[in-house]
C-alpha cells in the first residue's frame, strides 16, 4: 500500500507542494488556500500537513507531541479541519478538501515537486494491507 | 488577466482613503511589472526634485507577473521611491512570503501617498483594506511588530497565514539607511526606503489573501518551471552550495580572487578567512535551511548563536553581510557578524550600509581624523563589541549614532575626507572590489539607484565562470557586457524573480515560464528591450533630479590606489577607458543623458 511519509526535519518551508497541489486540482490557478497540503511554521520548524477527513466537533483531548526534540501542539499537525481550525476548506465556497493522492502516477504532485524530500511516497505492502481472504476467514470463524 | 492580477491598491495616507485601480495592460506590455512598472508609476506621478521625506514623495510596492506563481525564485517584490540616502530613484528588492500573499489578496502592488497624521498600519484581507492605529507598535522592533499584529487577529489560524512587512525604530526615526523588513529577516534594505515609510507614519503592512493567481496554461507552466530548475541545477557547485550554506559559499571564493572588501577596501584579501567562511558558519551556528515562497533553491540559513557575548537567533549572515560587516570592519568572528546582522534586521537598518559606514568610521579612526572623543567607543578595526553597541545609537540617533544615521558618505564628508567613503551616489558599495573585476567598476559607476549588492551580479561572469570565461583584468568588451547584464537584471526584477537565479539561468529560461503564466509571447530581444526601457526611464528620473555624468564614478581608492596584495595586486579600475564606450552603446550623449532618438525608439516620449 502506498502512503505519504512526511519528514518534518527535511521541510524547508518553501510551500512548493501547495502550489503543485493547487495547480493539479484547479488546472490554471495557483491558490495555496485551496491546497490539500499546507505548511505551517512554528519556531523555525515547518510542518507539512496533508488534508484528512473533516471533523465536525472540536477535540476534547489535545496532546503535546515531541517532534525532533521540540514540543508541538497536536492541533498544528492534525490532518482534520474542524470548527476551530479552518484549514482544508475552500475559502469562497466552504467546500471541504481532502487529499486524493493526485498527480502523475505513481507520485502525487506534492511528492514530485518537493525539492527537499520532506514528502516521499513509501510502499508498505505486506505490513498494512489486509487481504480480503483473511477477512472472509475471520468472518466465517465468527459465524461458527 | 493571467500572471498579473490586474489591480493596484492606492492608499492616500493623508486622507486615510484607499481605492483599487485597474492596471492598464499597455503598461505591462511596456514595463512587464515589478521594478519596471513601479519606476514608470513613480516617474509619472512624482516630481524627481521632490524632497524624499516629504508627503509628496510616494512609496510603491510592486510584484511581477511571476511572483506567487510557483516559478523558481518567484517570491520577489520591489520597493520603489525617491531615496533619501542618494537622492536618486531607489529600487530595493526582497523575497519571502509577503509578495506572493499580496497577489493572493488580489493586488499586483500598492502605491502609498501622502502622510498619515498618526502612526498607522495597513491591514489587507482580500477586499477588506483598513488603516489601523499603530501607536502601540511605534518604537517596536520588526519582529515584535509582526508578533503583535498576529496576536491581535481573532483567529490564530488566520494569524498564521498573515504575512507582514514593517519598519523598525530606525525607519521611524528617519535613519537614512533604514530598511523595510518582511517575514522577519527578508529586507528591502537599500537606499533608505525604510525612512520614506517612516516619514509617512506607516509602521507596517499586513496581508492575507485567499484568492488565486491565474495562469494561462498550468501544465505548460509546471513543465517550464521544471526545465528552468533542471537548468539551474546543471550549474557546477552553486545549487548545492546555495542549499547547504547560502550565498556565504562566496566568502572563500571571493577572497581567493582577491576582491574581498577587506578593511574598508584597503586590501582585497583577509587573513583568518576560515573563521568567517560559509563552511565555518555551517559547522557552528547553522540550524536549518529555509526557502522563500515556492523556491526550491532554499538558500536561507536559519542560525542561532549560543556564545553569551553575542547571544541571538535569526537568519544569515549571507555573503554580503559577512563581507561588509566582517571583512570590511576587520571582524573575524562569525558569532559577532551574525549578531550584528540579527540586530540590523530587528531594528530595520540596512546591514550593508551600516557595515559600510562603520568601516569608514574605523578608517577615519585609524588615520587619526576622528577619535574616541567623537565616536564614544573604540572604533579600531576588528572591535566587534563597539559595532554591536553602535546599532542602538544609530537607531535612536544618539551621540555618534546621529552622524552614522545619515550614512557613510555624510560621515566622511563631515570630517572633510569623502575619499574614505567607499560607495557610489552616497550609497555604500557592494561587497566586491572592482579593482580586480574591471567591468564591475563600470556597473557600479552607472547604477541608477547608487550601487547596490543586487547590482553586483556581474561577478558571476568573472569569478564563477558562468556563461563563459572572461578576463576580469581587461576593460575590452566590458561596456556591452555591462549593458547586457543591467538590462537583463532589470527584466528579472520586473518579472518578480529573485536575482540569485542569475547565478544559474538567463532570460531564455525565463521566457517559457513567462509565456505559460501570462499567455503572451516574448522573445529574448523583446525582453532585453524592456530592460533597456526601464534602465533609460530610471536614468531620466535621475537626470531630472539633478544627476549628471560627474556622479557616474567610483571611489578614488578604486581608481587610483593600486591593490596592495593578493591576486589583483597592482590593479586599479580603469573606468575612463570604459565609460565613453558605455554612453555610446547606450545611445546617450557624452554627458550621459539619453538622446531624443533613443527615448523615441524605446517609446519613452
Amino acid at each position: 500500500m502506498k502512503r505519504l511519509k512526511i519528514d518534518f526535519n527535511q521541510c524547508c518551508g518553501c510551500r512548493r507542494c501547495e502550489v503543485a497541489c493547487s495547480l493539479h486540482h484547479f488546472e490554471n490557478s495557483v491558490n495555496p488556500k485551496k491546497s490539500r497540503i499546507r505548511i505551517y511554521e512554528e519556531e523555525d520548524m515547518f510542518y507539512p500537513v496533508v488534508a484528512g477527513p473533516f471533523n465536525n466537533a472540536e477535540c476534547t483531548s489535545k496532546n503535546i507531541f515531541m517532534l525532533g526534540g521540540k514540543e508541538v501542539d497536536e492541533c498544528i499537525i492534525c490532518r482534520a479541519s474542524c470548527p476551530i481550525k479552518p484549514w482544508f476548506k475552500e475559502p469562497d465556497t466552504d467546500v471541504l478538501l481532502k487529499c486524493d493522492f493526485c498527480g502523475d502516477p505513481p507520485e502525487p504532485a506534492c511528492v514530485k515537486w518537493c525539492p527537499c524530500q520532506a514528502i516521499t511516497l513509501i510502499d508498505e505492502e505486506g505490513k498494512i494491507e489486509v487481504k480480503i481472504e483473511d477477512v472472509k476467514k475471520d468472518f466465517e470463524r465468527e459465524e461458527d | 488577466m493571467n500572471g498579473w492580477v490586474g489591480k493596484i491598491l492606492r492608499v492616500n495616507l493623508t486622507q486615510g482613503s484607499t481605492k483599487v485601480e485597474e492596471l492598464p495592460a499597455e503598461l505591462n506590455h511596456l514595463f512587464l511589472g515589478g521594478r519596471g512598472l513601479a519606476s514608470k508609476l513613480l516617474f509619472d506621478e512624482v516630481n524627481p526634485q521632490v524632497e524624499p521625506l516629504s508627503p509628496e514623495n510616494k512609496l510603491i510596492f510592486m510584484t511581477g507577473p511571476l511572483t506567487g506563481t510557483g516559478a523558481i525564485g518567484g517570491a520577489s517584490y520591489v520597493v520603489v521611491t525617491k531615496s533619501p540616502l542618494t537622492g536618486s530613484i531607489a529600487c530595493s528588492t526582497t523575497e519571502g512570503y509577503f509578495g506572493p500573499e499580496l497577489k493572493f489578496a488580489g493586488y499586483d502592488g500598492i502605491i502609498l501617498e501622502g502622510k498619515s497624521p498618526e502612526p498607522v498600519y495597513l491591514s489587507i484581507e482580500d477586499d477588506t483594506v483598513e488603516l489601523l492605529s499603530a501607536s502601540h507598535l511605534w518604537g517596536k522592533s520588526t519582529h515584535k511588530t509582526e508578533e503583535i499584529i498576529r496576536a491581535e487577529k481573532e483567529n490564530p489560524w488566520i494569524a498564521r497565514e498573515t504575512f507582514i512587512t514593517s519598519i523598525g525604530p530606525a525607519g521611524e526615526n528617519l535613519v537614512k539607511i533604514a530598511s523595510i523588513i518582511n517575514d522577519k529577516h527578508r529586507a528591502a534594505a537599500r537606499s533608505g526606503v525604510g525612512a520614506v515609510m517612516g516619514s509617512k507614519n506607516l509602521k507596517a503592512i499586513a496581508v492575507r489573501g485567499t484568492k488565486a493567481v491565474s495562469l494561462a496554461n498550468g501544465k505548460m507552466f509546471l513543465d517550464s518551471v521544471e526545465r528552468a530548475w533542471e537548468k539551474f541545477k546543471t550549474t557546477p557547485v552553486i545549487p548545492q552550495a546555495l542549499n547547504n550554506i547560502g550565498t556565504s559559499f562566496l566568502v572563500d571564493l571571493i577572497n581567493e580572487s582577491g576582491v574581498l572588501p577587506a578593511r574598508n577596501f584597503q586590501t582585497g584579501v583577509m587573513k583568518n578567512i576560515e573563521k568567517i567562511s560559509g563552511e565555518h558558519m555551517a559547522e557552528t551556528i547553522l540550524k536549518i535551511n529555509k526557502g522563500c515562497f515556492s523556491c526550491p533553491i532554499a538558500c536561507i540559513q536559519v542560525t542561532e548563536v549560543e556564545d553569551p557575548a553575542f547571544l541571538g537567533k535569526g537568519e544569515g549572515p549571507e555573503y554580503r553581510s559577512i563581507a561588509l560587516i566582517g571583512a570590511s570592519c576587520g571582524i573575524d568572528n562569525i558569532n559577532a557578524i551574525a549578531k550584528i546582522n540579527y540586530l540590523c534586521d530587528e531594528m530595520g537598518i540596512d546591514a550593508l550600509s551600516y557595515g559600510s559606514a562603520i568601516a569608514c568610521a574605523m578608517e577615519l579612526t585609524e588615520k587619526k581624523i576622528i577619535s574616541k572623543k567623537e565616536t564614544g567607543v573604540n572604533l579600531k578595526f576588528g572591535n566587534a563589541e563597539a559595532v554591536v553597541e553602535l546599532v542602538e545609537k544609530v537607531v535612536k540617533r544618539e551621540g555618534f549614532g546621529e552622524i552614522l544615521a545619515e550614512g557613510g558618505y555624510q560621515l566622511a564628508a563631515k570630517y572633510n575626507h569623502p575619499e574614505y567613503f567607499m560607495g557610489v551616489k552616497k550609497q555604500g558599495s557592494p561587497a566586491f572590489d572592482p579593482r580586480g573585476i574591471q567591468g564591475l567598476g563600470l556597473e557600479y559607476a552607472t547604477s541608477n539607484s547608487g550601487v547596490s549588492h543586487a547590482l553586483g551580479y556581474l561577478v558571476t561572469h568573472k569569478i564563477l565562470g558562468i556563461r563563459g570565461e572572461i578576463d576580469p583584468l581587461t576593460t575590452e568588451g566590458k561596456a556591452p557586457l555591462v549593458k547586457l547584464f543591467q538590462d537583463g537584471s532589470a527584466v528579472f526584477d520586473s518579472a518578480g524573480l529573485c536575482r540569485l537565479l542569475l547565478l544559474g539561468i538567463w532570460i531564455d529560461e525565463v521566457i517559457p515560464m513567462l509565456e505559460a503564466a501570462t499567455g503572451i509571447s516574448y522573445t529574448e530581444e523583446g525582453l532585453q528591450n524592456i530592460g533597456e526601457r526601464i534602465w533609460n526611464l530610471e536614468r531620466l528620473f535621475n537626470v531630472k533630479a539633478g544627476f549628471s555624468s560627474t556622479d557616474d564614478t567610483i571611489p578614488q581608492r578604486m581608481l587610483k590606489e593600486p591593490m596592495p596584495e593578493g591576486p589583483a595586486k597592482g590593479q586599479v579600475c580603469k573606468l575612463d577607458e570604459m565609460l565613453p564606450e558605455y554612453y555610446n552603446i547606450r545611445g546617450w550623449t557624452h554627458k550621459g543623458i539619453p538622446t531624443e532618438d533613443k527615448l523615441k525608439s524605446l517609446e519613452l516620449t
